[in-house]
């Protein structure tokens, strides 16, 4: 007889001589009596309609919980919680992998450490951009506006402006790049400035200057800083216009002429706190008038000779 | 679409599919109340995830369900089977030690079947009442068919041996 012949005779898969030899056997009997007696037996009475309105019942009274509910709303949160951190540290890296940007305002200053304790003193209406993730390989950043620069001693430290660019070892030099001016000024060690393709050597206590494009020669500063740094604007033998425009960037004021040569050179300093001062400070050398009306001024030329 | 989670679909599936799963938790535990709420959730289950269920895989899932739902969680009940009528006003005039005899067999066969282990007396009952095949009882189970032939040939013999007292 074959493996598990009781189910392959209820199967009908029996051999004719395997079914002969089974039925001949005394316990065919009872097994054909239990097949008989267990083909009338019923299972309990189930109503299919019955259940359907059940479950459509419940499925409706839970319709907005089950079908929207999540599962595991746990798990659901701790996924979006991994993305979010995902994003966060991507977002942090390309961040720091960015330059970094300091800028100020009409009438701010503001100072700057650098990574290797270089200061970066920023004046108004500038801005000062790096890349600090590379600093430690490549000193060098990008300026638009004016600053002062006390460089630590190290590799090559290079500025780069529109105008052009100043490289310096480790110094004190102030760099001023405004529209058709750029200045600068070595107040500790040696600057190296290149300018239209052309390379200058800067020892300390020299200034370049380039106004409209034209190379300017100015005498040498005697301070130690530039002295803005001590709220005071400077200006030696420079254009009135560049005068007035730096005047605009540290009082935020709108300033306006009349009558007035703005190329005449101006020699003289101006507060840059106390406004009143400081229009005194330009018309009276000058021999300019000027009217103040909120943050209106206007430079006029004087009726007196 | 392939997934259950059309109206007609479902309602198809649960129409074909209720009742066999009510007799086959029934005749795992004995317990008919057991066996409604088995198919009442083993519905809602595939309810809930028919976005997921394709119409293939949707009986096997609910059988999974049905069958997980009471697993090592209740003792199996005594199963009790109601036997069909007779053909009422029957020609056929049979004796009195015929009708006791064979109402002694029954009582016999009852205690034999529920002396069995659960997963034979379910195979058993599932062929013998329900006319399932040992591949669809094998896909409920989710076992081979020859384990399902197994179980139903182990099942006669046990009950075999069980109504003539050895």
């Amino acid at each position: 007889m074959q493996e598990n012949y009781l189910a392959k005779w209820l199967n009908g898969e029996l051999t004719e001589s395997e079914l002969a030899d089974f039925k001949a056997s005394e316990e065919y009997a009872t097994y054909q009596k239990i097949i008989n007696a267990s083909g009338k037996m019923e299972a309990p009475h189930f109503d299919v309609d019955r259940a359907w309105n059940t479950f459509n019942e419940r499925d409706a009274n839970n319709d907005s919980t089950t079908k929207v509910v999540p599962l595991q709303p746990y798990k659901q949160f701790l996924r979006i919680a991994a993305v979010i951190a995902v994003l966060l540290t991507g977002s942090y890296f390309y961040i720091n992998s960015l330059d970094k940007t300091f800028t100020t305002a009409i009438a701010e200053r503001t100072e700057i450490t650098l990574p290797d304790n270089s200061q970066v003193s920023l004046n108004a209406d500038s801005k000062v951009s790096y890349n600090a993730k590379k600093w430690d390989s490549k000193r060098a950043l990008e300026l638009e506006g004016e600053a002062f620069f006390k460089v630590a001693k190290g590799k090559k430290f290079t500025v780069t402006t529109a105008a052009g660019e100043v490289a310096v070892l480790g110094t004190q030099f102030n760099v001023e790049h405004r529209p058709n001016f750029f200045e600068v000024t070595c107040y500790e060690g040696l600057v190296r400035v290149t300018h239209a393709g052309q390379e200058y050597q800067l020892p300390a206590g020299n200034s370049f200057v380039v106004v409209n494009g034209k190379l300017v020669t100015t005498d040498k500063p005697t301070a130690l800083e530039p002295s803005w740094m001590h709220n005071e604007s400077e200006f030696k033998s420079i254009p009135l216009r560049y005068v007035l425009n730096e005047l605009e960037r540290q009082y935020a004021i709108t300033v306006s002429t009349k009558n007035i040569d703005t190329a005449q050179l101006f020699t003289g300093t101006f507060s840059n706190t106390n406004l009143k001062l400081a229009l005194e400070s330009i018309s009276t050398p000058s021999q300019i008038e000027y009217k103040l009306s909120e943050d209106n001024v206007l430079f006029y030329a004087g009726n007196t000779p | 679409m392939d997934n259950v989670c059309e109206e007609r679909t479902f309602s198809s599936i649960f129409k074909t599919n209720s009742k066999t799963i009510f007799n086959y938790i029934y005749y795992k535990y004995g317990n008919e109340e057991k066996a409604h709420d088995a198919v009442q959730e083993a519905f809602v289950k595939l309810w809930e995830n028919c976005a997921k269920v394709t119409q293939e895989k949707a009986k096997s899932y609910l059988y999974t369900v049905a069958n997980n739902l009471y697993l090592n969680v209740i003792k199996a009940e005594k199963v009790r089977l109601k036997y069909a009528e007779k053909h009422k006003g029957g020609a056929t005039a049979e004796s009195p030690e015929y009708v006791l005899e064979e109402k002694q067999f029954k009582e016999k066969l009852d205690s034999a079947l529920n002396a069995l282990p659960e997963n034979q007396r379910t195979t058993f009952l599932l062929n013998r009442v329900d006319g399932k095949k040992y591949a669809e009882i094998a896909a409920m189970e989710g076992v081979s068919v020859k384990a399902i032939e197994k179980r139903m040939h182990l099942a006669l013999k046990s009950l075999r041996e069980k109504i003539e007292g050895i």
